[in-house]
C-alpha cells in the first residue's frame, strides 16, 4: 500500500470509529436519507421503464389502423373494407382485426381480448391463451385451471387455458386474452363479417402522410390512425404520469435539501472541539476535510445503495404498489403490473451524483472554516 | 532552544471584550531541561504554551525554534511542527470521547501513512509503558482522572517529539498520582526531552527534576529571564 492509501485507510478507520460512536443518530440519519433516495429512485425507474415499455409497444403497433366512424364514434367495420384498403397504392397486408376490452365483473379488472392474426397463435374453440397477469389477478392456483367468464348476472362461460404468455413485455401481454374467432363472435355478440378495425402496412414509411390523405379521400367515412398518432396518445398518457413522478421527485429533492441544509447550518460544539483536537495533535486541514469526506461519503453511499436497491425491488419486483394509485391506467390488471426491469447506467449515475454529492458538500463545507482555524481557538 | 521575542496575544482584538493574555513576553527556554511556568489563574500560562506549541499565533512578536522563526509559517508547516516537534498534554486532556484509549493514542500518527500494524504496535508500547495496558480498549469516558492523564501522555509521546508540553498536569491528580507524573517527567528528561509545564502546584515547582521556574502575572514575566537573547 502506498502512504496515500494507508493515510486514507487510517482516516477511514477513524471515521468508522467516529460513526459507530453515535450509532443511533447515524442509523436514523441513514434511514431518513435512504427513504428520500428510495422515492427518487422509484420515480426514476418507473418513468424510465414506462418509456421503455412505450417503445416496445410502439414497435409492435401497426403502421396504419383504419377505424369506421359512425356518428362520431368508432363502430364495427365490414371485412370487405380491408380489400378496398389493400387497393390503395402504397399499402400492403391489410387485414381486419377483432379485439376489445372485457370487464371482469368478478375481479373488477379489465382484460384486452383479441383474436390473433397469426393462425399459429389461434386457440382452438373453447380455449384461450392468456397473459400471466390474468391467472394472478384471478387467484388461479394451478396451471391450466379453467377460466370462467361472466358477462352479466347469472352468465358463466368456461374456457380452458391453452397457454400462458411470459412477461417479455408486461404491458403488452399481462392483461391479454387470445380467443378463437368463433368464440369471440359468440361471446361478444359480433355479427359475422364485422370487425373492430383494419390494420395495414406501408411500403415506404416516408409516404405515410400522402397515403393517409389518399385513403381519407377514397374512404371518407373511415379514420386512418398512424403509428405516430398512437405514439402521441401514449406520450400524452405517459406525460401526465411522468409529470406526477416529477412532482414526487421534486418533493423528494426538497426533503433532501432541507435535510442537507440542516446539516450544513451548523457544527455542534462537540464536533468543533473534536476538529480542534485533531488539528492540535497534528492533523492538517486536508486530513480533517478528507476525514469528513469519508464520513459524508460512507453515509451517502450507504443511503444510496439501500434506497436504490429498495427502489428497484419496489418498482420491478412488487410493481410499484406505492405509486399504483396514481399511475395505473386503462386496461391494467390490479394488483399486478410487473414492469420489465430496465435500468441504464447514466440514470444510475445521475441518481448517485444527485444524492451523494450535495450531502458530501453539506458535510464538508461547514467544517472548512473550523478546520482551517488555529486549534487553540477552536478547542476552547 | 525556544525563543520568544516581544510576544503578545490579544483575544477578540478590536472588540469590546478584547483580552490581552500575553503582554510583551521575552523568554528563552533551554532544550533538554524542565521549565515550569507558574502564576495565578488568568496570568497567561496556557496562552504562552499554545503560542510556543504553534497552536495559536502570537498577535505580535515572534517565536523561534532552534533559531528558526516558526510563528509566521503557513498553516501546513505549523501542523507538521505540532505533529513532529511537540507533544501536548492539555489542561483538560482533550481526549476524543467515544474512542478507546488505543484509538486516541494513535490519532497523531494516523495521517503519517505508516502501516496500521506498526502504528498500533507503537501505540501499545506507549500505553503499556505507562501501565495502561489493560485499559487500552476502554473508552475514554470510562477512565479515571489519572488514567485519562496517562492516556494523554501516551498520545503526546506517540510521534516521539523532542518537546513535551503539559498544561496544569497535576491539577486533577491526587498527591500520589502527581508524584508518579513527576517521575515520568524525570524519565523523559533523562531521555533527552525538553519539558515545559504550567502549574499552580508548589509540588511541581519544587520537584527535583525542574531546572527553572518562570513566574507570570497579567501576561508578563515577573522575574528577569536568566538568559536574554541578543537583539538582532
Ligand atoms: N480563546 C480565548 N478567547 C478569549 N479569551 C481568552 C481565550 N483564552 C484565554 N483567554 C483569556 O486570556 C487570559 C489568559 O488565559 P490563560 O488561559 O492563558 O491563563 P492561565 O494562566 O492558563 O489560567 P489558568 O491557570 O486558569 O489556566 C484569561 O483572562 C482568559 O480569560
Ligand atoms: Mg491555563
Amino acid at each position: 500500500m502506498t502512504p496515500f492509501l494507508r493515510r486514507q485507510r487510517a482516516l477511514a478507520d477513524f471515521t468508522l470509529a467516529a460513526l459507530a460512536r453515535r450509532k443511533g443518530k447515524n442509523i436514523a440519519l441513514i434511514a431518513v436519507y435512504s427513504v428520500v433516495v428510495f422515492v427518487l429512485a422509484s420515480a426514476m425507474f418507473f418513468a424510465a421503464s414506462l418509456r421503455f415499455e412505450t417503445t416496445t409497444v410502439l414497435e409492435g403497433a401497426p403502421e396504419i389502423t383504419v377505424q369506421k366512424i359512425t356518428l362520431g364514434r368508432q363502430d364495427l367495420i365490414e371485412g370487405s373494407v380491408a380489400d378496398e384498403i389493400a387497393a390503395i397504392r402504397g399499402l400492403t397486408e391489410a387485414h381486419p382485426r377483432l379485439w376489445g376490452y372485457y370487464y371482469d365483473r368478478i375481479n373488477g379488472a379489465n382484460y384486452t381480448v383479441m383474436v390473433p392474426d397469426d393462425p399459429e397463435m389461434m386457440p382452438d374453440p373453447g380455449q384461450i391463451a392468456i397473459g400471466e397477469g390474468i391467472p394472478r389477478a384471478r387467484g388461479l392456483e394451478w396451471a391450466g385451471a379453467p377460466v370462467f367468464l361472466s358477462r352479466y348476472e347469472g352468465d358463466l362461460k368456461k374456457f380452458d387455458v391453452a397457454r400462458t404468455f411470459s412477461r417479455d413485455s408486461a404491458l403488452m401481454t399481462s392483461d391479454l386474452m387470445l380467443m378463437n374467432e368463433a368464440d369471440f363472435r359468440d361471446f361478444f355478440d359480433i355479427p359475422e363479417g364485422r370487425y373492430t378495425d383494419v390494420v395495414a402496412r406501408v411500403r415506404n414509411p416516408n409516404e405515410v402522410a400522402t397515403i393517409v390523405q389518399k385513403g381519407s379521400n377514397a374512404l371518407p367515412q373511415m379514420r386512418f390512425v398512424t403509428r405516430a398518432d398512437i405514439a402521441r396518445t401514449y406520450q400524452k398518457l405517459f406525460d401526465w404520469r411522468e409529470g406526477l413522478l416529477t412532482a414526487l421527485a421534486f418533493a423528494g429533492i426538497l426533503a433532501f435539501v432541507i435535510f442537507a441544509a440542516e446539516k450544513a447550518s451548523g457544527l455542534s460544539a462537540e464536533e468543533a472541539r473534536e476538529i480542534g483536537i485533531l488539528k492540535a495533535v497534528g492533523w492538517n486541514t486536508r486530513d480533517v476535510i478528507a476525514m469528513k469526506m469519508w464520513e459524508g461519503g460512507l453515509i451517502s453511499l450507504a443511503a444510496f445503495l439501500i434506497g436504490t436497491v429498495a427502489g428497484f425491488a419496489h418498482v420491478f419486483f412488487f410493481g410499484a404498489p406505492l405509486f399504483a394509485p396514481i399511475l395505473k391506467g386503462w386496461a391494467v390488471i390490479y394488483p399486478d403490473f410487473p414492469l420489465s426491469p430496465h435500468v441504464d447506467g447514466l440514470q444510475l449515475l445521475t441518481l448517485a451524483l444527485l444524492t451523494t454529492l450535495p450531502y458530501i458538500a453539506a458535510t464538508v463545507v461547514p467544517i472548512w472554516r473550523t478546520a482551517s482555524a488555529d486549534p487553540d481557538a477552536v478547542m476552547r | 532552544m525556544i525563543t520568544l521575542q516581544s510576544v503578545t496575544k490579544t483575544y477578540n482584538a478590536g472588540r469590546p471584550n478584547a483580552v490581552t493574555a500575553l503582554d510583551g513576553i521575552d523568554l528563552s527556554i533551554e532544550g533538554r531541561a524542565v521549565t515550569v511556568l507558574k502564576g495565578p489563574s488568568g496570568s497567561g500560562k496556557s496562552s504562552l504554551l499554545s503560542v510556543v506549541a504553534c497552536m495559536a499565533r502570537p498577535s505580535t512578536g515572534r517565536v523561534s525554534l532552534d533559531g528558526e522563526v516558526v510563528s509566521g509559517l503557513p498553516e501546513h508547516f505549523q501542523t507538521e511542527l505540532r505533529r513532529v516537534r511537540f507533544g501536548f498534554i492539555f489542561q483538560r486532556f482533550n481526549l476524543v470521547r467515544g474512542l478507546t484509549v488505543l484509538e486516541n493514542v494513535m490519532l497523531p500518527a494516523a495521517p503519517l501513512g505508516k502501516p496500521f500494524a506498526e502504528l498500533r504496535a507503537r501505540a501499545m508500547d506507549r500505553i503499556e509503558a505507562l501501565g495502561l495496558g489493560p485499559r487500552a480498549q476502554t473508552r475514554i469516558e470510562r477512565l479515571s482522572g489519572g488514567e485519562a492523564q496517562r492516556a494523554a501522555i501516551a498520545r503526546a509521546l506517540i510521534n516521539d517529539p523532542p518537546i513535551l508540553i503539559a498544561d496544569e498536569p497535576t491539577a486533577n491528580l491526587d498527591s500520589a498520582l502527581s508524584e508518579t507524573f513527576l517521575q515520568i517527567v524525570a524519565e523523559e528528561k533523562a531521555r533527552g526531552r525538553t519539558v515545559i509545564m504550567s502549574s499552580h502546584d508548589p509540588r511541581v515547582w519544587g520537584a527535583d527534576c525542574v531546572d527553572r521556574v518562570v513566574s507570570m502575572r497579567d501576561g508578563r514575566i515577573e522575574d528577569a529571564p536568566v538568559q536574554q537573547e541578543p537583539q538582532p
